[in-house]
């Protein structure tokens, strides 16, 4: 009768889903995994004089620029520890600005190593997504001959700051490139001139140039506040704490009237968020701010005068202010749910080591980490790297939560847009209350 | 009286040549920055300042990590295909089912089918990746088959519009002659639905080849040979890449498109046939 | 008469429903021993009665159903209630190279493999009771000495007089997996604290009972602004869905009218004209459209160079030197739903030119010897005709705008709101429900409220279209034209 087709479909249907149950449980229960495997591993306690070596099998994410380095840097890895395993590596695409969101999706199908821009920390710390690098102190010790002090020591304080949650160090800083700083054509503008703000723009004005900025992101326009002295910093309970709204050196609303009197400025472009290299090519500027992403626009846009340095000082209450910025980093980081998350460190150690560091400043003009490594002349030479280097000291570690983006790209928006009047004190601090609210809002 | 007609078809073509032009402006600006010298975003011109092959070049015979658009393409048509025809088999076991069957379940089933398109498919999106992980589907293209076509009946609505155009009396004489329902709708109905097949082969055809968020999730090892066309080419436009490969971005809509439109095409020709075949009218 | 209407539906749902029972109930009563032996072993009534085939395969989705119960379900739905208690706890073993960590519970697995449990179960016992209803008919059957149908005639009557369920039962089966269980997942999660602070599977996550309703509408919420950001983001889908579905709808009748005009040349070339605009993927042709029409785009240098955009400028109407067409609230509305139509109305031609095409010839040349005009066709056959036919696809239309993601967030996903209220709450003028759903859940991870604004919105949508789709397809009107 009628159920005939049902029935055997039926039964596919719950054979199948029986069927996969045990695989999907092993998958989940560590336990059971690490015993199978015991037979395989327990050759490494023997030490390096035993003759059966471990599998280990690795998968790995990186940027879709840096595959090629990546791979190399692999190989050598491959190279260097044959003699105690025998590691496959297979190498993926995810890019350091979404690592977090895919990563987040499902944690044990992401890679056992990735990197990932230093802001995300938080919330893959938070999600459980990290191994702790404290934790795998002996087996680094054991295998790259180095101690996580060691490896702490090695790198720029800032970049450890970043990498670090709750005193725990939860990732290796593999480059110091993500933070802003000032491009200019030097036919166009002195060093006089990008100075300060108020020098920069008359300059340019007189070029009939522009200076762009992007200040709808709470990442740009929060170096205004930092510079004056404000703070951002993020709660135990995943809140974000932010005091933008009221007194540090100056008043909030003397920063926000500074940056509107920059913003009102005919020869200030207000840039969205991520367009500053096609404003870059299309010739209408003479300045610019942004990072060492975009130092093949700017280098292709001002030819012989391509030219960078720190961040401009900025007029508050009559003074000049240097303008702060957010230094950020690119980290690697191991899956906390990684089968071989020793093996994984180690990957992830090597790829940011000081060797690897140079490698990748000399193949991708990416700025090191590893003080060592960014001492060198070619780094020096750089002329983005260099600039960075220079602003770094006005950097500040960004450490928000995910209710920071939103508000502040608004705030930043509504100035670029000129919503507010300079003089309309009143309003300014009812603009900066309402972001406080959305900033500190209540995760939930 | 022989004039005003004249004017008037003048005019009527000419409307429509205006028409199509305002459709065409972005598909020819696609084509004509596909073969821009230019990487980046053309802001000031229409036309690129210069020619050059070099992003189909690149796009076809130098695949990088970036752009492995052979790969993609290929794994996206396997997937289209395979996509197309459950889904479109679905679609029209459903309509016909609910168009030209008479059961006790049919207005409930209806009702609920309605219900369940009101949902945002989005929000379930993590529980589908879970089920399709429970099945150790996922990283795999079967999965995103499956996520493609599964609920596919859902869509029915359309085709049974066009079902219940159909005249009864066709069926009725069909069944006298002795025909099982089977027979009637594999003799007598699909032969005369060629447009609602046509639409309803397209428009399931299509979705692989336009779906990035489904597919990003399911296709998630970072392994960039694995992807379809839609997540690689989105991917391209990253802030980091745009610049780059903004031009080999419209390269490969163009590339894309080229397949589709030709199915476009020769449909078009069972779809007119099919219309004026008449069998409609009788 | 339509409340009349429902209740009788939901009287008569209710009353088979309750016929059911009380044939299982009796075929329980009075079934022989074979019908009683079916209670345990299912296929046991049709062996009696020679189905052999049948008796075998239904037993074995019996054994299968129990295996799937012994064997998978319990590790999940024993944990149903708590949504698991054991949080994850590692330690790195320094022999193994491996982290070593206990059987941890992880929430969402929990709440999806019990809904499928449930949903399996379900099925069965609606399938247990039917069998049992069927066995005790063929002992009436062979009572009587009726034929009892071979397994051959079997499978002839599901490709006739049973067709539907040979047709339905892929499709079904297709919903249920991949629509149904994952809804109902997502319904359950608006009763969990499912959201950043508690995502598995390193921590755990609760039910919670209505708390997250109480705050979406006790405001509290994520934010204060929270409950007026829901409404804002309503009332602009629902004006977006009204004039998308409106739009595209007549656009599409009319270019398909204009083009099936006997006064066109060329019908064919035309068309696919036209249809070449669909063949180009939604993601590149509508991020291609918003480069164009970008701040810094060509559009705006075309529109600067002609002296539009200073014409603009000295009027007030601007206050940049750049039209906003995607950056401001008022132009980005207007420009969405015009894009919308240059996307929309090739699709609508499609099938408003299939429709047309099958208008019964008879009534229009009857109309026309009567000495109807152009206009009064339309008006009288055309339009009622297209209505009737697409009336559905319509009431669907309009569904799928509520949720039409790609036009919306490829074409304003860089847009910047100035709105401090909306922005506190993660919103945009621009952004429709789902949008902002997506955003919650995609870069907030706060499923929970995403689920539960989810579950409102699918509460409003069900009652317009229920309401909208029952005087479209009233039964009466479903024979109409035939």
């Amino acid at each position: 009768m009628r159920k005939f087709v049902a029935l055997s479909l039926c039964l596919a249907v719950t054979a199948s889903l029986a069927g996969c149950s045990p695989s999907s449980s092993s998958d989940s229960t560590g336990a059971t995994g690490a015993s199978g495997n015991a037979d395989n591993t327990s050759a490494v306690d023997g030490g390096n004089t035993s003759g059966e070596i471990p599998t280990v099998n690795l998968t790995m994410w990186g940027a879709e620029e840096d595959q090629a380095v990546l791979q190399t840097m692999i190989d050598s890895f491959i190279e260097n520890y044959k003699d105690v395993a025998d590691i496959t590596v297979q190498l993926g695409v995810e890019s350091e600005s979404t690592a977090k969101d895919t990563i987040l999706t499902d944690i044990e199908a992401a890679a056992d190593v990735f990197a990932f821009a230093s802001d995300q920390l938080p919330d893959l710390v938070k999600a459980g997504a990290l191994q702790s690098i404290d934790e795998l102190d002996a087996a680094i010790q054991a295998y790259a001959g180095k101690s996580v002090a060691d490896i702490e020591s090695a790198n720029v304080s800032s970049s450890v700051e970043a990498a670090t949650y709750n005193d725990t160090l939860y990732a290796f800083p593999m480059s110091a490139d993500n933070g802003f700083f000032l491009y200019y054509n030097s036919d166009v503008l002195s060093e006089e001139d990008v100075a300060s703000w108020d020098n920069l723009l008359a300059a340019a004005d007189a070029a009939g140039l522009k200076v762009g900025m992007t200040l709808a992101s709470g990442w740009y326009n929060a170096g205004f506040f930092y510079g004056a002295g404000f703070t951002t910093g993020l709660n135990d309970d995943g809140t974000t704490s932010i005091d933008f709204n009221g007194e540090a050196d100056y008043t909030g609303v003397e920063v926000v009237q500074a940056m509107l009197n920059i913003s009102g400025n005919s020869a200030f472009l207000a840039v969205a968020d991520g367009d500053m290299s096609n404003q870059f090519a299309s010739g209408t500027l003479c300045a610019g701010i942004s990072g060492t992403w975009d130092a093949e626009a700017a280098q292709q846009a001002f030819g012989e005068g391509y030219a960078a340095t720190k961040l401009p000082t900025y007029t508050v209450a009559g003074d000049q202010v240097q303008q702060g910025s957010v230094a950020g980093f690119k980290l690697v980081g191991v899956n906390a749910y990684s089968e071989n998350a020793g093996w994984a460190a180690l990957l992830a150690d090597w790829i940011t080591n000081e060797e690897n560091q140079a490698l990748r400043f000399e193949q991708r003009q990416i700025g090191p980490s590893n003080i060592n490594a960014a001492a060198s002349d070619a780094v020096a030479a750089n002329v983005a790297i260099a600039a960075l280097a220079e602003q770094s000291a006005y950097g500040v570690v960004q450490l928000v939560g995910n209710n920071y983006w939103d508000p502040t790209a608004t705030f930043g928006e509504i100035i670029a847009q000129g919503q507010l009047a300079v003089d309309d004190t009143a309003a300014i601090q009812e603009a900066l209350d309402t972001m406080v609210t959305g900033v500190t809002a209540p995760v939930e | 009286m022989m004039k005003k007609k004249t004017i008037q078809t003048i005019l009527h073509n000419l409307l429509l040549a205006v028409l199509a032009l305002i459709w065409l402006v972005p598909i020819v600006w696609l084509l004509v920055t596909s073969f821009s010298a230019y990487t980046g975003v053309n802001a000031t011109s229409f036309f690129p300042d210069e020619w050059s092959l070099n992003n189909y070049k690149n796009l076809l015979f130098s695949a990088d990590t970036v752009a492995q658009f052979p790969n993609w393409f290929k794994n996206t048509f396997l997937i289209a295909c395979a996509s197309c025809i459950v889904s479109s088999a679905f679609v029209l076991m459903v309509a016909y089912a609910m168009s030209c069957m008479r059961f006790k379940m049919r207005k409930p089933i209806m009702n609920v089918a309605i219900i369940l398109n009101l949902f945002p498919g989005f929000l379930s999106m993590i529980a589908v990746y879970f089920i399709l992980k429970s099945f150790n589907l996922t990283n795999n293209h079967w999965g995103l088959v499956l996520v493609y076509s599964a609920s596919s009946g859902l869509g029915y609505l359309i085709a049974k519009g066009f079902l219940d155009t159909v005249p009864v009396s066709l069926r009725e004489a069909a069944y006298i002659d002795g025909a099982s329902e089977a027979r009637v709708f594999w003799k007598v109905v699909m032969p005369m639905s060629r447009p609602i097949i046509v639409y309803t082969v397209i428009s399931s055809f299509l979705a692989p080849w336009m779906d990035f968020v489904f597919a990003k999730m399911i296709l998630n090892s970072g392994i960039s040979s694995m992807w379809t066309v839609a997540i690689g080419l989105y991917n391209m436009l990253d802030r980091s890449l745009i610049n780059t490969y903004f031009s080999q971005f419209c390269a490969g809509g163009v590339l894309v498109s080229i397949p589709i439109s030709i199915l476009f095409v020769i449909m078009q020709k069972f779809y007119v046939e099919g219309i004026t075949g008449g069998a409609v009218k009788g | 008469m339509k409340g009349g209407k429902v209740a009788a539906g939901i009287k008569s749902f209710f009353g088979s429903v309750g016929g059911v029972f009380k044939n299982f109930g009796t075929a329980v009563a009075k079934g022989d021993l074979f019908v009683k032996l079916s209670m345990l072993v299912m296929g046991a009534g049709y062996i009696r009665r020679k189905q052999i085939i049948k008796g075998i395969l239904v037993t074995l989705l019996e054994a299968g159903v129990i295996a799937f119960t012994v064997l998978f379900a319990p590790q999940y739905v024993s944990k149903f209630g708590t949504l698991g208690t054991v949080v994850r706890e590692s330690v790195f073993n320094m022999t193994t190279m491996k982290n070593e960590y206990n059987d941890y519970d992880n929430s969402f697995l929990i709440l999806l493999m019990s809904l499928v449990s449930f949903v399996v179960w379900a099925a069965f016992l609606a399938f247990y009771i039917f069998n049992m209803i069927s066995v005790y008919n063929l002992q009436k059957a062979a009572k009587e000495g009726k034929h009892i149908n071979s397994f051959r005639e079997d499978i002839q009557e599901l490709l006739n007089k049973k067709f539907h369920i040979t047709l339905l039962f892929l499709p079904v089966m297709g919903i249920l997996l991949f629509t149904v269980v994952p809804l109902l997942v997502m319904i359950l999660v608006a009763f969990t604290n499912y959201d950043q602070n508690h995502m598995p599977p390193g921590s755990l996550f609760t039910w919670t009972g209505l708390t997250n309703f109480i705050n979406l509408f006790g405001g509290g919420g994520l934010t204060v602004t929270f409950g007026y950001a829901f409404v804002r983001v309503l009332a602009w889908t629902l004006v977006w869905a009204f004039f998308s579905t409106l739009t595209t709808y007549i656009g599409g009748i009319l270019l398909s009218l204009l083009i099936n005009n006997r006064k066109t040349k060329l019908p064919k070339m035309w068309r696919t004209l036209f249809i070449i605009t669909i063949a180009v993927p939604q993601f590149v042709s509508l991020l291609l459209v918003k480069h164009f029409f970008a701040d810094n785009g060509i559009f705006n240098s075309f529109c600067e160079a002609i002296g539009l955009t200073e014409a603009l400028y000295n009027a007030g109407i601007i206050s940049n030197m750049s039209i906003p067409f995607l950056t401001s609230p008022g132009w980005v509305h207007v420009m969405i739903i015009l894009i919308n139509i240059w996307v929309g109305v090739p699709y609508q031609m499609l099938i408003a030119t299939g429709v047309l095409m099958n208008i019964p010839g008879e009534q229009l040349e009857s109309a026309r010897i009567d000495g109807a005009t152009p206009r009064q066709i339309f008006r009288h056959i055309t339009m009622p005709y297209m209505l009737f036919v697409t009336g559905p696809a319509l009431v669907t239309d309009f569904v799928k705008n509520i949720n039409n993601f790609n036009v919306i967030y490829l074409l304003t996903s860089t847009y910047v709101t100035t709105n401090q209220a909306l922005a506190n709450s993660q919103a945009k003028e621009t952004d429709l429900l789902v949008t902002w759903l997506f955003t919650l859940t995609q870069d907030y991870y706060n499923y929970k409220m995403a689920s539960a604004i989810g579950i409102v919105v699918f509460v409003i949508c069900a009652v317009f279209t229920l309401v909208a789709f029952n005087r479209m397809i009233r039964g009466d009107r479903e024979e109409m034209f035939r």
